[in-house]
């Protein structure tokens, strides 16, 4: 357990008023603490956009876990960031059938489009961060992409310039 | 009970054990990585898989419970490759180049792993040609203590478990995953900020030092530290928990110390805390005297000693600031803690700008009012000045400190020598600072004065553990740990401390009161407790006197009085009161939050009514466990080192105790005194009467209250001898400095918290001249005229024994292994793990409630002064610092004087964390730097007592117990102002 110091540096916790109650009804619905863990990163990750070092340390003390253990389940998934991410983060599946099927050049104008230029980084305005994922679960509507919680099928190349005004 | 056939041989299993449990009880050894002793099995690395009959599949053993009638291969063919090809793919992530030539032959394995590697012939391939990296993770860069090489993890875990299951901290854990997984400190790497204690338990489970300890390696060279010439059992030099450590030993020094086998029965069961494990170097620091001094000024003429020196004020100057003028002085800042920092920032060791021990040692100038002597000098010197004051100013007029640092066999030769050479009983020691208001207490109540219980119970059989002033993870480490797995595990944690301690944060009920106001607490605990009917009427029936004056005593604490009192919601104790006496084994432990006040024996005994009240005490799982600090704080009164004894608490005053001593000794009964002595804080009294002192290993000029007075008091003595192992701040005013020995360097018996006896052994030589505490009272003894011949401490016990009723049975042979807990009265009996299952050792075997009235602290806040302070200790420094502030890596962790405050007064006093503050009293004010801590309350402070420059007892008040003349050291009331 951490040690309750005051952490001396202008950290704005994550889990304060409306949030902190917010979390107290989601920890009814979980029978420990651990099992609670995934849904608390949900909700941090949604307030902040990403899961920094002293957050995770923060969701320790409010859960009463360990500050390792935290990181050690941050660290185990995917979809947890551990750097800031764009406004919209955007999931290309490229899994070998949605490859075939043109996953690439999507990646491509999506890459392009946003200005993001690489997986993974960010675009220079902040607004996107493009990665490439494996298979969604979508092989028969390739190529399927995931801006935020939006799932979007068979997109090609054509239909990125519209997906791209929307979210802007 | 399931039998099963291992390798051929019939072996029976008790159920629930498993094939390897089975297998190793029979001494068959099945290889293993990820499991370790009383660690959970995780089953993950798989070497021990083993065949068995009828399995189409290999079975690990260490996770496979045995079934009746098993047929078990440990060596099969399948097995053994199978072993070969964990072993194969574990080492194509570790670096072991050095085991490639030759194999088995010519490879040297450095550690578990590697052991194994050559066992079964695996070559690992050369590190250039692999595919995949080394493992990197977090390294602990800059650690004064342990540190990572995280290329040769293999993820076995056990670090993980050890420091979660076993210390029950949990800073490590595994992050990332595939083959990018790694061990991860905290969420960022820092280990303070994961709550790390720097226990090492982590660097003992590792099997292939990927987390090792710093010190060795930087000291000695590598082959010293793999084949040291010897390992001694020795029992650790700090605090009462008595914890067995194994000292390494290379060329007559310490190089590293180690833990014993957990599964051995220690009291520690094989951990130690960060000051066992690491704070062993302080013997080697260069401050240790190796030869006598005696002040400048005293020569010999016509064979006397005559003091030529300065007289008055000069008498005993020298070139040094008194802890007042230090304490009061500006000092150099705090460096900022790892509070939001990242280690590599830390200011460790390596980067202060300044060697941390420059500031903590002996200033060297403080040698120049000395001059080193011979032994014939100073022993010479000593004597005649101790006879002379005796046959001047009469045998009251000496006094000594015996030591809780020393042995049983010292402190008795030292109260042998004060009561049968020099004829006065002035012998005391610092349990007079610690828990002499226990020892009235539980003698007024139970006529004994130490635990009922073990420690090993409360992980054992006890339901609800109640703990009253006592921050037991960071003064008793190890028990703490045993505390938190017994929370983790069943039994409810009930903590009464103004502080929010870890135990606190973790408590199910933290009762945060006012300091002080203890007595409100217990007595409305006990009304509640009394209301609902919860007491223990049969208990209290048949055990017990004067309940109904306690019951009448308590009728007016109700929970809401109480609650006003002591700033607890009265609902919280009441909940606080059923969860003790609901129990059903409710364990009672304490330490210094309740005994250092000036009603401490009324405290105490007010927590004795509760326990007595529901019978929570005399049976396996309710134990009555005052926490002892000294290591052998209960063995030195024990033995008699205190004013009113002998060995066995027998009394001064009783004429056939005396004549019995006296045979003993071959002295006549008239030559030992009647007469009570003096306590510590009595005897640092002007009227006290007291002209020349003898002090062994205790640091008075830190430890008493209100030290500008005490320091003065010293500096006004007509002699003053100190042996000790440093030029402490005590020692700089006497007139001959005996250089004593450290722990390391003799042999001798100490008592830890639960009545342990344990013998520890001589790992190295003292340096130089420096002599045993042993060999300098025994000469000492033979020149004031009381003729001794003991050989060995040894021969010392065997005395112990015979005037020692509850020791009778004890023997240096017996004492081997886990050691005895007395009573032992004969010589075949097994020792005593609790007491009280029948009867108190009073005259009618009853206890006796005494009924107690609660009083406001002596000191309260106010308007010029509204801060209570409280004092105490901290995890990485001991009493006043003289060891651990010149063992490194311990002083490399917390190198300056700090004041705990409450965020929100640091706002309102415009204090930020590392400023200097100035603390004020009614007596006197000091300067420190501030650390901003939640763990004290709004509106109270905290100063630990560790440091010269920064001495929390300038500001305590000296106020005395009335029965135990223990001083109130954990309240006064203070003003703090931006220094
Ligand atoms: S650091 Fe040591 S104990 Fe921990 S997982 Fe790695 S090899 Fe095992
Ligand atoms: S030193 Fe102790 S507390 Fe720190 S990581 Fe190791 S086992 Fe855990
Ligand atoms: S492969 Fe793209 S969704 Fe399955
Ligand atoms: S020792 Fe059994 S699986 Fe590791």
């Amino acid at each position: 357990m951490t040690q309750s110091v005051s952490h001396g540096e202008d950290y704005q916790p994550v889990f304060d008023g409306k949030i902190m109650d917010e979390l107290q009804t989601v920890l009814q619905r979980y029978p420990t603490k651990q099992a609670a863990l995934l849904p608390t990163l949900w909700i941090a990750q949604r307030e902040h956009g990403w899961i920094s070092d002293r957050i995770m340390a923060e969701v320790a003390e409010v859960l009463g876990l360990t500050p390792a253990y935290v990181k050690g389940v941050v660290t185990f998934y995917t979809m947890y960031h551990q750097h800031p991410v764009g406004k919209n983060f955007v999931q290309v599946c490229t899994t070998s059938p949605c490859n075939i099927c043109g996953a690439e050049a999507v990646m491509k104008a999506l890459l392009e489009q946003t200005g993001a230029q690489d997986a993974g980084a960010t675009s220079a305005d902040g607004k996107w961060t493009i990665v490439e994922v494996e298979c969604l679960g979508a092989c028969g509507f390739a190529t399927p992409v995931l801006v935020n919680d939006d799932f979007l099928e068979s997109v090609t190349p054509e239909k990125v310039p519209e997906i791209v005004k929307k979210y802007r | 009970m399931p039998s099963l056939k291992v390798d051929g041989r019939s072996l029976s299993a008790s159920d629930g054990q498993t094939i390897l449990d089975a297998a190793r009880a029979a001494g068959i050894e099945i290889p293993t990585l990820c499991w370790y002793p009383k660690l959970p099995t995780v089953g993950n690395c798989r070497i021990c898989l083993v065949s068995v009959e009828g399995q189409g599949k290999l079975i690990p053993a260490c996770a496979t419970k045995v079934a009746d009638g098993m047929v078990v291969t440990t060596q099969s063919h399948a097995a053994v490759e199978n072993r070969k090809g964990v072993l194969r793919l574990l080492a194509e992530r570790y670096p072991a180049d050095h085991l490639r030539n030759g194999g088995r032959g010519g490879a040297s394995p450095r550690n578990e792993f590697e052991r194994y590697l050559v066992q079964y012939d695996v070559v690992p391939t050369a590190v250039e040609t692999r595919d995949l990296p080394l493992r990197s993770g977090d390294e602990r860069p800059g650690d004064p203590m342990i540190r990572h090489d995280m290329s040769t993890c293999i993820l076995c875990t056990r670090c993980v478990r050890a420091c979660e299951d076993i210390q029950v901290v949990g800073v490590l854990d595994v992050g990332y995953r595939g083959e990018h997984a790694e061990i991860i400190v905290g969420a960022d790497g820092d280990p303070d900020k994961a709550g790390c204690t720097w226990c090492g338990e982590c660097v003992r489970v590792c099997p292939t030092g990927a987390i090792f300890e710093v010190m060795p390696r930087q000291r000695f060279a590598p082959q010293q530290i793999r084949h040291p010439e010897k390992v001694v059992r020795s029992v650790c030099p700090y605090c009462g928990v008595g914890c067995q450590v194994d000292l390494h030993v290379a060329g007559n020094q310490v190089i590293r110390v180690t833990s014993p086998d957990i599964e051995l029965d220690t009291p520690n069961q094989g951990s130690t805390c960060v000051k066992g494990r690491f704070g062993y170097d302080f013997p080697q620091h260069r401050d240790r005297l190796t030869r006598p001094l005696i002040r400048k000024g005293w020569t010999k003429e016509g064979g006397r000693w005559i003091w030529k020196g300065p007289q008055g004020a000069e008498r005993r100057a020298g070139p040094w600031r008194t802890i007042e003028g230090e304490g009061r002085r500006a000092k150099p800042g705090t460096p900022p803690r790892a509070t939001g920092k990242r280690v590599r920032e830390l200011p460790l060791l390596e980067r202060l700008d300044m060697d941390i021990r420059d500031r903590v040692a002996t200033p060297d100038d403080w040698y120049s009012p000395f001059r080193e002597g011979s032994w014939e000098e100073a022993l010479e010197l000593t004597a005649q000045e101790m006879l002379r004051i005796k046959a001047e100013r009469g045998h009251d007029a000496l006094a000594c400190f015996s030591s809780a640092k020393c042995s049983n066999e010292e402190n008795y030769l030292m109260m042998r020598m004060f009561r049968g050479a020099l004829g006065t009983n002035n012998v005391d020691h610092c349990t007079r600072l610690c828990h002499s208001t226990s020892v009235a207490a539980m003698q007024r109540a139970i006529n004994t004065a130490a635990a009922s219980g073990s420690m090993r119970e409360i992980e054992q059989a006890c339901d609800v553990i109640f703990i009253a002033g006592a921050n037991t993870t960071e003064s008793h480490p190890v028990f703490g740990a045993a505390l938190k797995r017994a929370h983790e595990k069943r039994a409810k944690l009930v903590v009464a401390d103004p502080r929010r301690t870890e135990l606190a944060g973790r408590a199910d009920i933290h009762l945060q009161m006012q300091p002080g106001t203890d007595v409100a607490l217990y007595s409305a605990m006990l009304n509640h407790i009394l209301r609902l009917g919860l007491e223990n009427r049969d208990f209290i029936a048949k055990r017990t006197h004067d309940f109904e004056k306690v019951r009448e005593a308590v009728k007016p604490y109700t929970p809401d009085k109480a609650a006003k009192i002591t700033g607890i919601p009265a609902d919280t104790i009441r909940r606080a009161a059923e969860t003790y006496a609901r129990g059903p084994n409710t364990s009672t432990l304490w330490a210094m939050g309740l005994t250092q006040h000036a009603n401490g024996t009324d405290i105490v005994t007010s927590l004795l009514n509760l326990m007595f009240a529901c019978g929570m005490i005399g049976r396996w799982g309710a134990a009555m466990l005052p926490v002892r600090g000294q290591n052998n704080v209960q063995g030195a009164s024990d033995v008699g080192a205190i004013p009113f004894v002998y060995t066995d608490y027998q009394p001064v005053g009783d004429q056939q105790v005396r004549a019995r001593f006296a045979r003993t000794w071959g002295v006549p009964a008239d030559a030992l005194s009647l007469k009570k002595g003096l306590m510590v804080t009595e005897v640092v009294k002007p009227e006290s009467g007291v002209r020349g002192m003898y002090i062994m290993g205790e640091n008075p000029v830190i430890s008493d209250p209100d030290i500008a007075h005490a320091e003065h008091w010293f500096q006004e003595l007509e002699f003053l001898a100190v042996q000790d192992l440093f030029l402490t701040e005590t020692a700089r005013y006497a007139d001959v400095v005996l250089p004593g020995a450290s722990f390391a360097e003799k042999t001798g018996t100490f008592v830890n918290t639960e009545r342990r006896i344990q013998v520890s052994h001589k790992a190295v030589d003292s340096p130089g001249e420096a002599r045993g505490d042993f060999e300098i009272l025994m000469d000492l003894t033979n020149r004031l005229g009381l003729p001794t011949k003991f050989r060995v401490a040894e021969d010392v016990m065997q005395e112990i024994a015979q005037v020692t009723p509850s020791w009778a049975g004890v023997t240096y042979d017996r004492l081997e292994g886990a050691g005895l807990q007395y009573p032992v009265p004969t010589p075949d009996h097994p020792g005593t793990a609790f007491l009280f299952d029948e009867d108190f050792p009073t005259t009618d075997g009853r206890a006796t409630f005494v009924a107690v009235e609660y009083t406001d602290p002596v000191e309260l806040p106010d308007d010029e002064y509204p801060f209570v302070m409280n004092t105490g200790r901290q995890l990485y420094h001991w009493h006043t610092g003289t060891m651990t502030r010149r063992a490194s890596g311990l002083d490399a962790r917390e190198p300056t004087a700090i004041v705990e405050i409450h965020p929100d007064d640091a706002s309102l006093l415009g204090v930020r964390e590392g400023d200097l503050v100035r603390l004020t009293s009614r007596r006197n004010s000091m300067v420190s730097a501030a650390r901003i801590s939640e763990r004290v309350a709004p509106g109270q402070v905290f100063v630990p007592f560790h440091y010269r420059e920064a001495a929390a007892n300038l500001l305590t008040n000296p106020v005395l117990d009335p029965y135990a003349k223990m001083a109130e050291l954990k309240v006064c009331a203070v003003r703090i102002e931006r220094a």
